[in-house]
């Protein structure tokens, strides 16, 4: 193989990888700071990629425009998701464990909500556009224009979010609350405002997450549900609540998938992600690049 | 009531509604048979479910597994072996499986454990399709001997109706309290003598075996199964859903949801197969919301519960909406400061 060929192939790697990333950030934070397991994640994703499909389609939005709308209309639709079901959640359940196991269960009658809302309202069928698909050479190797803008900006979502987890004090609220809710309570945090908030940005980032894959990828009801368990897959990598884990496992599994695919077939994709998710569960459930602490 | 007189109770109950679904061929057609089936196969599989999964609170999601596991081996041993002894078999396939992943993965609790027992459930799908795509070139079999309608029915009643008895009996047993000790809490139970791992793989692998025998026996009714079928999360979902809308630690809790269940499904899923998986979500959100306990949970109280919490809400919003908070607000302020 070429070096081009090379460079094509952990391109395109991490290209995918780069969109798992974005994924499982939003997951992350959800799962990291408030302890909802929240499986419909990938159907989120879907909804923002049929979201932007349609404006295109029927109106004829650009995609890059739908960016911003699909976080907004996500992220609301988070703030109504929360404030229906999981406040009174988190009110009802006597500890964390029940919490986590009922939110599971929560997320999971909304897995069904969701997919079978949108495959209701606009049939079953793959759908797609054209866009950016000409081709950009890059020294001696070619990309299609969109995948490139997907990775792009899939990235700089990443890297916003971890800067202002980071640098703001809002982070420094979040980042508090992920390592001891009790304590970040008495120093004045207030939960009740912060959960909504990020579990709104969670769903907003599957959003632009759905979003972006629609630039460059054909879209059905069904494509949320892989996506959730290569989040799953990727923020057990990362270490359950480690941001710049997740940023990192994201692009290192798309990278192995590709380099996998090439090396032996399409079909053992599957099979393979879901090796690596429970060796890594079983053989190191703290995450890959966690320094392993002291043992509670 | 105490004790006895609740296994009288039970006991009866179990005998009635036994010999009613016993009935059933007698006097149905061809559709109420099939729905009876559907019904009979989910009161096996929840109960089941609730056996292990209720007392000892351990999420597991892979009754779909052990369900696919028992129906392949019974279609590939149905050509050679008869039609007990290959359901046996699928039973006896799925409980070592079970006992296989029991020892791997339950020393982990709560999400851990419901995540990793639903990724081995895809990984052995996966698996298997891609064993099949590989190494024998074809995707699913065609079962050519199939047994009689009445021979499956009865079979899988006899199934459901041993699980509901199975589900009597040991929660009376030490067994039964080991599981229950473990689901209050794992750490006193270990601490007062009880073999926790042990206990847990043998519930685990009672789960398994009556899935695997209900997959095996099912399996005939397709005609022709490949992996995307048997091994559908959907039939895990879809117990564990039951189990805990019904009320998994309860005994008839389970049986109550599946008979929902099955009417539910085949009236609204020929309509509108979308509209009834919404239906499903709805339910599972409103009642793990509204009623933890499950459908058999529902007592007079309940209901008067939720009247007084909606008359309570609403008087709320009333005193917000009508600007009498606002101003009594206003006025204790101003009280304060003047």
């Amino acid at each position: 193989m070429s070096f081009f060929a090379w460079v094509e192939l952990i391109a395109s790697g991490l290209i995918t990888g780069g969109v798992y990333a974005l994924v499982a950030l939003g997951l992350n934070l959800q799962y990291g700071l408030m302890r909802i397991l929240n499986i419909a994640h990938g159907e989120f994703l879907m909804v923002g990629a049929f979201l932007t499909w349609w404006m295109q389609s029927q109106f004829g939005f650009s995609p890059l425009l739908m960016l911003p709308v699909s976080f907004g209309l996500l992220m609301a639709l988070g703030l109504a998701v929360h404030f229906l079901c999981f406040r009174r959640l988190t009110v009802t359940s006597p500890n964390l464990d029940i919490f986590e196991a009922r939110g599971l269960m929560v997320a999971f009658g909304l897995m069904f909500l969701v997919q079978n809302f949108v495959s209701w309202q606009w049939g079953g069928d793959l759908r797609g556009y054209d866009y950016l698909t000409d081709p950009v050479r890059l020294g001696g190797a070619q990309f299609a224009g969109n995948k490139l803008l997907v990775f792009g900006l899939a990235l700089a979502f990443s890297l916003g979010l971890i800067v202002l987890l980071r640098m703001t004090l809002l982070g420094k609220g979040v980042r508090a609350l992920m390592q001891s809710p009790v304590g970040a309570q008495l120093v004045g945090i207030d939960t009740r405002r912060l959960h909504p908030l990020m579990f709104g940005i969670g769903l907003g980032l599957s959003g632009v997450a759905g979003c972006l894959l629609s630039m460059s990828y054909t879209i059905s009801p069904s494509m949320g549900e892989p996506y959730t368990v290569t989040a799953l897959i990727v923020i057990t990598l990362g270490g359950f609540g480690s941001m710049g884990g997740a940023l990192a496992g994201g692009l290192l599994l798309g990278v192995v998938e590709a380099v996998g695919m090439h090396y032996t077939n399409p079909s053992m994709k599957a099979l393979l992600s879901y090796t690596v998710f429970i060796a890594v569960l079983l053989l190191r459930p703290e995450g890959l690049f966690t320094r392993r602490t002291r043992k509670a | 009531m105490n004790d006895r007189q609740l296994l009288v109770r039970d006991l009866l109950v179990w005998f009635g509604l036994t010999g009613w679904a016993l009935a059933i061929p007698g006097f149905g057609s061809d559709f109420v048979v099939s729905m009876a089936l559907t019904c009979l196969m989910y009161v096996a599989l929840s109960s089941s479910w609730g056996l292990f999964c209720g007392s000892t609170r351990y999420l597991s999601l892979a009754t779909s597994a052990f369900f696919g596991v028992g129906a392949y081996t019974s279609a590939l041993m149905l050509e050679s072996a008869g039609w007990v002894e290959s359901i046996a078999l699928g039973s006896l396939v799925a409980t070592a499986v079970a006992v296989l992943m029991g020892a791997a993965v339950l020393h982990l609790r709560g999400t851990y454990f419901a995540v990793l027992t639903f990724g081995m459930t895809e990984l052995i799908r996966h698996a298997i399709t891609y064993f099949e795509k590989s190494v024998t070139g074809t995707v699913g079999r065609v079962l050519a001997v199939v047994p009689e309608r009445d021979t499956i029915y009865l079979t899988v009643l006899a199934l459901a109706s041993a699980t509901v008895l199975l589900s009597i009996a040991i929660r009376r047993t030490r067994f039964g309290l080991a599981l229950v000790g473990i689901g209050a809490d794992e750490q006193r139970a270990q601490t007062l003598g009880v073999n926790t791992r042990l206990v847990k793989i043998a519930g685990f692998a009672l789960t398994a075996a009556v899935a695997g025998a209900v997959g095996a026996a099912m399996s005939v009714r397709w005609t022709y199964i490949d992996p995307q079928t048997v091994f559908n999360p959907f039939i895990g979902f879809q117990t564990v859903l039951i189990a805990l809308i019904g009320g998994a630690t309860t005994l008839w809790g389970p049986l109550i949801a599946a008979v929902v269940f099955s009417l539910l499904a085949e009236t609204l899923r020929l309509a509108a197969p979308q509209v009834y998986m919404m239906t499903l979500g709805l339910l599972l959100i409103l009642s793990v919301l509204y009623l933890p306990g499950g459908l058999a949970s529902l007592r007079w109280d309940t209901w008067k519960g939720w009247r007084d919490d909606t008359r309570a809400w609403w008087r709320e919003r009333r005193h917000e909406w009508s600007g009498r908070k606002a101003r009594e607000k206003r006025l204790a302020r101003e009280r304060r400061l003047g």
